[in-house]
């Protein structure tokens, strides 16, 4: 990862094989407030993201505040992508199997049923 | 005479009352399988890890890469706890998968009930001219504004078309109580009504109790109606709020309030404050006076951004700053009040440690996904529009109305409960597929609101890093985190706000988000 600041902008490169297109989105979706951020896919497999503060410029102090949140947040986002996708099926499961009977809730029970006192629903 | 067991070490086939050594158990060392799960930083020592089904592990930060990257052996303390609470597994699919499954199931288990709470606006006439007020309001004696008859009747048809067993009806306005004749027709018609229908029905009025009258009062403990009302904190800062011009509006609800609690018992009054800019500089006093009150709890809410509100200055993400200080600041008192031998709680903490601390679902709107908005609440106007929640009908006072769903009088059930209004506004009202909120580990404890996203955002996904709803969310769930991972003592209070009979602020209301009364 290289990080740059140019005309207050901080520019980042990062490779691909690293940091997926999805990790970055999610990632800097969270600097939007701050920062309009683009992202653009470049050749042998880098991205170029772009930070530009919206309301005020960066001061110095404040740039190596910034590259460490990114570096944080990047590593997070990595491991949250790798949860993602590894357990997307048990995730699909278990909400298939969550609501598998959703619509039986009205059902009777199989078979006769019958009380002791004689106290028929129907 | 020995052989080699699984792990390779030395196994003695001479029958042993001893028990074999643990690593004979293991398989492979640091193999498992995630399951799904979420994380957050709660300070710079603490992260928590939140599984789908809510249950969570506060723990050293950098754990959750740790167990990404394989990193958690057989042997670490912590690896049991994440066996047995549902972040990893030993298998691909776990032995507990249908539990777990039920468990998600009762989390969402509002959803069977689907629209129980059913808001009547009874009139926009109003006696106060409050400052944060979100609804437009009448002079009392522009009774064309009082909801029609007919718009009763065929309101409360299209309730019991419902398939809520239980079902909440609440009167506000203005201040409904100046349509009090038409409040009676309601109550006694759903009474008859439900002789049939044999639903389990609460009534909630909503009043600021300024012309409250022991009849009324007489009738409402013949009805079991709930009285639910507002009070902003001492006298100066809830007349600053809540003018009611001539008269002291303090003096006035204090009466009410003891007049209330001597008919119709402690439980059945409640109150609620909204934080305006001035009530933040008083969060101590506020806790005070509900105390002195003798109120139990007291909902902490800040503005919202919808109507009259939205004109004011407290409208804006600066104010937002300053109400999560007030938050916690107020918090924190009501713990040190509690630790004193009072019993008194916060509303909203509660709501969201219901969702941390059991495994139930809550019925508060607001932090319900599938949204509450159709799913839980729907609002039925003066004029007879129908409306998926209450912000949806202060957007209409304000011209806009996209979220009006139809008209009792010319629209079917499936039409306003189904159509393709609701079908547009369900595209988009579940957290679990919304930018930002898909991976955030609060997911389990928050809830779409597309009203909102659309009010403040011009679009009903919204843009999390710029809500309001959003912050306030993270911050508070962050601080209840943080106040549980620093104290027993604390988490052990919070425990018995969610686990004891205290009934919440507003018995039978589930969202709490719309105008004071």
């Amino acid at each position: 990862m290289e990080f740059a600041f140019s005309e207050d902008c901080l520019l980042l490169k990062a490779q691909l094989s690293i940091y997926s297109v999805d990790v970055l989105h999610k990632c800097f979706y969270w600097y939007t407030a701050e920062f309009a951020v683009d992202i653009e896919v470049q050749a042998d497999d880098m991205v170029l993201v772009r930070l530009c503060p919206k309301n005020k410029d960066l001061t110095s102090d404040e740039h190596g505040a910034l590259v460490n949140r990114i570096k944080t947040d990047l590593i997070d986002f990595k491991a949250r992508d790798i949860i993602t996708k590894e357990t997307r099926n048990i995730r699909d499961l278990l909400v298939a199997k969550a609501f598998a009977h959703s619509d039986q809730f009205d059902s009777k029970p199989a078979g006769n049923v019958s009380d002791p006192l004689g106290y028929d629903p129907e | 005479m020995t052989h080699c067991g699984p792990s390779g070490s030395e196994v003695s086939s001479i029958r042993s009352r001893k028990f074999r050594p643990i690593n004979d158990f293991q398989t492979d060392i640091n193999f498992y399988h995630l399951l799904p799960f979420r994380f957050h930083k709660i300070t710079d020592q603490t992260e928590v890890l939140i599984n789908e089904i809510g249950d969570f592990l506060l723990c050293d930060i950098g754990t959750a890469r740790r167990i990404v990257n394989r990193e958690v052996s057989y042997s670490d303390r912590i690896y049991a706890d994440l066996i047995s609470q549902f972040f990893i597994s030993e298998k691909p699919i776990p032995d507990l998968i249908d539990l777990m499954a039920t468990r998600y199931r009762t989390k969402k288990a509002f959803l069977d009930e689907f629209t129980s709470l059913h808001i009547f606006v009874m009139t926009l006439r109003c006696n106060h001219k409050c400052r944060y007020c979100q609804v437009s309001r009448v002079a009392e004696n522009c009774s064309d504004f009082d909801m029609s008859l007919s718009n009763i009747d065929k309101s409360v048809e299209l309730m019991f078309m419902s398939p809520s067993k239980n079902l909440t009806v609440e009167f506000q306005g203005g201040e409904p109580l100046l349509a009090y004749d038409k409040i009676k027709y309601a109550v006694e018609m759903i009474t008859r009504l439900n002789e049939i229908h044999k639903r389990r029905v609460t009534f909630v009025l909503c009043t600021n109790l300024s012309i409250m009258s022991e009849d009324m009062l007489d009738f409402c403990k013949k009805f079991g109606v709930i009285i639910s009302t507002s009070l902003d904190g001492p006298e100066y800062l809830h007349n600053s709020n809540r003018p009611m011009l001539p008269g002291n509006g303090f003096r006035l609800i204090k009466d009410n309030i003891r007049l209330c609690q001597e008919i119709l018992g402690g439980d059945s009054v409640s109150a609620l404050m909204t934080t305006s800019e001035l009530s933040l500089k008083y969060p101590r006093e506020i806790v005070d006076e509900y105390i002195a009150q003798g109120f139990t709890s007291v909902f902490l809410r800040p503005i919202n951004p919808y109507g009259l509100a939205k004109k004011h200055r407290d409208y804006d993400l600066d104010y937002l700053e300053q109400f999560l200080s007030f938050y916690k600041t107020a918090l924190l008192y009501i713990i040190e009040v509690n630790k004193q031998g009072i019993t008194f709680i916060e509303d909203y903490a509660s709501i969201i440690l219901s969702k941390m601390l059991t495994p139930f679902a809550i019925g508060f709107t607001d932090l319900q996904s599938p949204s509450g908005v159709i799913n839980s609440v729907v609002v039925y106007n003066y004029d007879g529009a129908v409306y998926a929640s209450d912000e949806s009908r202060m957007l209409a006072e304000e011209g806009d109305y996209t979220f009006r769903l139809g008209h009792v009088s010319s629209d079917e059930y499936q039409h306003i409960f189904y159509g393709p209004k609701a079908q547009w506004i369900s595209q988009h009202w579940a957290n679990e597929a919304l930018p930002g909120c898909s991976e955030c580990a609060f997911l389990p404890f928050c809830g779409a609101d597309p009203v909102r996203n659309y009010a403040t955002h011009g679009d009903i996904v919204g843009h999390r890093p710029t809500s309001g709803f959003c912050k306030k969310n993270i911050e508070i769930i962050r601080f209840l985190f943080q106040l549980i991972s620093e104290s027993n003592e604390t988490e052990m209070l919070f425990r018995s706000w969610v686990n004891n009979t205290h009934s919440p602020a507003q018995p039978g209301r589930v969202s709490l988000d719309f105008p004071p009364c």
